[in-house]
């Protein structure tokens, strides 16, 4: 470890650290209703430690608590997972230098705030020097603060008011991640049809919902994208920016 | 030893590997132009996908009145971010409304 490199890991983790507030409510949040959904404590914790994915977590509770067959667990948490073989799809050409195992570790660790994080720097500085380091460096915090609230959630359960509605802040954490990226035409419509096409497809089983709002918005971005270009070769000033 | 938990848990654990890193181990080195761009696109689109039903969905419904506290959070939220550009104010804002609702039920 060079001190460029350790330099780099600690940028990523001061990188981090504004979504960290996000990530402290989403991790308190998770945890309690992991144990407030039947978990006993032990295994809420090892969940947690070794799954580190929120969403599934609180996708596969209601499951559990049914009693659901464990493939059947195992697949909801998969599909509420698909939106990272996007993302570990668009990480790869950065990643492409690395041995096999770091690979592995860049993406077990992959959030959906270091992604975003990390994408806004490539794209603005292309293949800077350490970037795994950098993206270790932010994909850490993430876990540390991520672990530490998802386990104080669970051991703090009975304490902790559902009332505080401390999920939406997760929420409001993912619309400041997602606002800066809908300043363009193409994505600008892509959000804005992803958005009421997942909430009309909700009921969908295993959140597919999600699949389908994003796979829509997608393509409703490709469109856009394809317009702007056109309008672009017509007149070359137009950067095909909203604001 | 609860062996239906340890499934569970090694399932989930392997759905979380499969997602993240199998396609930073394997496939192809370069992607067409089309899923190059479905690529850019990807993230927002999934932003979006997650965050909307978490704001007007309640209780199951569709709920896009003034009423529903996670919309007027939500749209305030996005004004503040807007003007200063803070994800930490962005946070601050969102709960203090949702708050607010909550004491306005209450009293």
């Amino acid at each position: 470890m060079s001190t460029a490199w350790r330099a780099e890991l600690l940028r990523g983790a001061r990188a981090a650290a504004p979504a960290a507030p996000g990530i402290v409510a989403w991790g308190l949040v998770t945890g309690v209703a992991m144990v407030k959904s039947g978990l006993a404590v032990e295994w809420a914790i090892v969940i947690t430690v070794l799954v580190y994915a929120g969403s599934a977590q609180l996708a596969s509770l209601p499951l559990i608590a049914a009693g659901q067959p464990f493939w059947m667990v195992g697949l909801a948490a998969f599909v509420t997972n698909l939106r990272f073989v996007i993302y570990s799809a668009s990480l790869r050409r950065w990643f492409e230098a690395y041995s096999r195992w770091r690979r592995a570790v860049l993406g077990y660790f992959t959030g959906d705030f270091t992604f975003a994080m990390f994408m806004e720097r490539v794209t603005r500085e292309g293949e800077f020097a350490h970037r795994d380091a950098w993206f270790l460096g932010a994909c850490g915090l993430n876990w540390l603060v991520w672990q530490v609230s998802s386990i104080v959630g669970i051991v703090a359960a009975t304490a902790v008011p559902s009332e505080w509605g401390l999920q939406f802040a997760g929420t409001l954490a993912l619309l400041a991640l997602a606002i800066p990226a809908c300043l363009q035409w193409p994505t600008l419509a892509g959000a804005a049809v992803a958005a009421p096409v997942a909430v009309l497809a909700r009921n969908l089983p295993l959140g597919l919902g999600l699949i389908v709002g994003m796979v829509a918005g997608i393509v409703a971005a490709i469109l856009v994208d394809t317009l702007v270009a056109r309008r672009q070769a017509e007149q070359p000033d137009e950067r095909g920016r909203a604001a | 030893m609860n062996l239906h938990l340890l499934l569970v848990t090694a399932c989930m654990v392997l759905a979380t590997f499969l997602t993240r890193a199998a396609m930073l181990l394997v496939g192809r080195s370069k992607p067409s132009p089309r899923v190059e761009a479905a690529l850019r696109f990807a993230p927002v689109c999934a932003l979006a996908a997650l965050i909307a039903p978490a704001i007007v969905v309640r209780s199951g419904t569709v709920d896009l009145s003034l009423g529903n506290p996670y919309l007027v959070a939500a749209v305030a939220a996005t004004a503040f971010f807007l003007w200063k550009r803070s994800m930490v104010g962005c946070i601050v804002v969102g709960m203090l409304v949702v708050t607010a609702f909550r004491f306005g039920a209450h009293g």
